[in-house]
Order: structure tokens, then sequence, then C-alpha cells
């Protein structure tokens, strides 16, 4: 064994062990030895630093102290719940962000009427089929009456889930036949 | 030296088993941890007593002082109580306890200026074989002051390999490091604690 000894084997020679081509490498080259030498050395050092023994009468003092500090905690937490609370914190947090966002930035009055939630057509502004309806005749039967006071929105509004259905097919057929 | 190792208290000793026999210290153990995480503070003070000598000379190690190693070691009681329901058990509890310990004693000393431990100037003492007595308490002192000196990692090495026997496994389990790292830690801080101590002599 030619190269010096890794500190895990110099380690080992120390404590007293060690294979015995470690040992016999150590035998043969200086500063290995001289490393284990010097650890062994400290080892002896570090077996005669005793800790001060406290007065007997420290322990049972001690353990009052701790037990009254204990007496004045709450009871530790079961780690059963323990995956609650990230649950808890993010719900919370969602919960001030939807009430913030809802009162900070509410939605901008659109023109009335609006189309309902359920509805199948896209907003108003976004609708590219209310160029097409415009040249539409409104006499198709299937689109009911349109009353003239209440504006196309207020039509669209009172529509039916189904009819609103029938409505958006039209549009989109009667578009794919204007760009064909 | 002391022994590092733990006297055991009756408590935790020879506690009766449901079934009449007597439990094990370990199955006690294991016992009054369970009671611990349904809230039974007298289980509590069972494993205090049963631990408290062992943190309190593992945190003494790093602090050199009787006043700051008891807060210290009473502190870690506290913060171990306070964690006990998250504590799963892979891990022995002398372990998980020791890991609370080397954590509470960094803080400390990253809070407060390096411990430094003024020599002892001549003694005089007329009580025959005093003076022998005398050279290795000041030994002793030199010696600690110069582990106080080590860096970090060799510092928790050498006193939870050396003076709580703890095995490399469980070392590095506490720092948080290989085992091939806490024997390369341990054959270093001997090499520098001889040197420091023959620093210290001078």
């Amino acid at each position: 064994m030619s190269r010096h000894l890794s500190d895990e084997s110099l380690l080992r020679l120390a404590q007293g062990g060690g294979a015995s081509a470690e040992r016999a490498h150590a035998g043969e080259c200086g500063r290995c030895a001289e490393r284990v030498e010097a650890a062994r050395a400290g080892l002896a050092l570090a077996r005669r630093a005793d800790v001060p023994e406290p007065s007997p009468l420290y322990w049972e003092a001690m353990r009052r102290s701790v037990e009254r500090r204990i007496a004045q905690e709450p009871q530790p937490r079961s780690r059963g719940w323990a995956w609650l609370a990230p649950l808890a914190a993010t719900a919370a947090v969602l919960a001030v962000v939807v009430l913030t966002t809802g009162r900070t930035h509410a939605p901008a009055r659109l023109p009335v009427p609006t189309l309902p939630a359920w509805s199948a057509l896209p907003p108003a502004e976004e609708d590219v089929s209310l160029e097409v309806l415009e040249g539409l005749t409104v006499a198709d039967g299937d689109l009911g009456t349109l009353d003239e006071g209440r504006g196309v929105g207020a039509f669209l509004a009172g529509l039916s889930d189904e009819e609103s259905r029938a409505l958006a097919d039209s549009l989109r057929e009667a578009g794919q036949g204007g760009e064909s | 030296m002391t022994s590092p190792t733990l006297a055991l208290p009756l408590g935790l000793a020879a506690t009766a088993a449901p079934g009449g026999s007597a439990a094990s210290p370990r199955e006690a153990e294991r016992e009054a941890i369970e009671a611990c995480r349904r809230g039974e503070r007298e289980a509590f003070d069972r494993l205090v007593e049963r631990y408290q000598r062992d943190v309190y000379r593992l945190c003494y190690r790093y602090v050199n002082d009787h006043e700051d190693a008891n807060d210290l070691a009473q502190e870690v009681f506290i913060k171990a109580w306070r964690a006990i329901g998250r504590f799963r058990g892979e891990s022995s509890f002398r372990t998980w306890l020791y890991r609370i310990a080397v954590n509470a004693c960094l803080n400390f000393r990253a809070l407060r200026r390096p411990v430094t431990q003024d020599l002892p100037e001549t003694l005089a003492d007329p009580l025959p074989g005093a003076a022998a007595r005398v050279e290795t308490d000041d030994e002793a002192r030199r010696v600690r002051a110069a582990v106080g000196r080590l860096p970090e990692k060799q510092r928790a090495t050498l006193i939870l390999k050396i003076y709580h026997e703890l095995t490399h496994e469980e070392v590095a389990e506490i720092l948080g490091s290989t085992v091939g790292t806490v024997k390369a830690n341990l054959f270093h801080a001997l090499g520098n604690l001889r040197r420091l101590v023959g620093e210290e002599g001078r």
C-alpha cells in the first residue's frame, strides 16, 4: 500500500483497530504514523475531560422546574390532525383572496341586459356572430317573437338552454355558410 | 470519567405491563412516549428523569457553564414536549432528543459570543492530594475549553461520539451527514484537540 491511509483508516488505527494492511502501512509511513499518534493523543485527552457533576439535589430541582413549565404548556399537538393545518391555512388564504378580489375588482357594469351565466353564447362584445345576426331575417318562426321594445339582448336573455343552443348552432352554421 | 450511560429511573425500568409482566425499559419508554402524545404530563416527567443527565452533559460540553447548561437542558425538554406529537419513532427517542439538544446548543452559541474559559490562577490547597486533583481539574478545564474551540461539526461529532458513545450512524442521523463524514470529522477533531490543548498549555 503506497498511498497514504484515509481518515477513516487512520481513525480505526487510533482507536486500536484497523486491518493488518493498514497497520503495516502505518508502520512504514512516517506521515500516517504521526497522524495516528496525534489522534490517539487527542482521544486520550478527550477522555480525561469530565463534566463537573452538579449537586445530587440539582437533578430533582431541574425535573421539578421542567414539570412546572410543562404544566403551563398546551397539550402537544397530535400528528393525526397536523395535516389539516396547511389545508386550513390554504382555505383561509383563498377565502381572503376571493373576498378581496371580489371587492376591489368588481366586474365593470356591462350594457344591459347581459347574458345569463348559463348561456351557451359568448358575451356580446366577443360574439362575432352578432354581425351575422344583423343580416338574418327574424321572421324565422323558430326564434319566436321579437319584442322590439326589449332589444336583442333581452330577447337572448329570455331564451331557455335549449333555445340558446339551437340559436348558437344556427348562427354557427350561418357563419360557416358565409365563409364558404 | 463519569459514565455517560443512563441510570434508569424506576419509573421506566420496571413498569408493570397490563398483562402483569414487567415491561422492558424500551417498551416502557415507548409507552411513556405514547402517553405523552395523549397529553399525559406525568409520562413526560419519566422521560425527563431518564434523560436529564445526558441532555445536561451534552449542553455543558457546548457552553462550559452550569447555569447556561441548565437553561439549555430545560429548554430542550420543553421543545421536546411541544414536538412529541410529531415524533414518528423512525429514530430512537434518544437520537431525536439529542438532535433537539444539538440544535439548541448551536443556536445558543450563534447568539452568544464564543465561550472562552479563563484558566485558573495558582491554586493553593492545604489538603493532602488536593494538588493532584487541581492539576486534573485544570487539565479537564483546558480540554473542555479546547473542545469549545473546535469547528462546529468536529465539536458536535466529538461530543456525541466520545462523551455520549453514540454509534457513527446515530451521530450521522443527528447531524444530518454521512457515516464517512462523521468518521473524518472525528479523526480531525482528535488531531485538532491535541494541538489546541498544546496551545492552551503554553
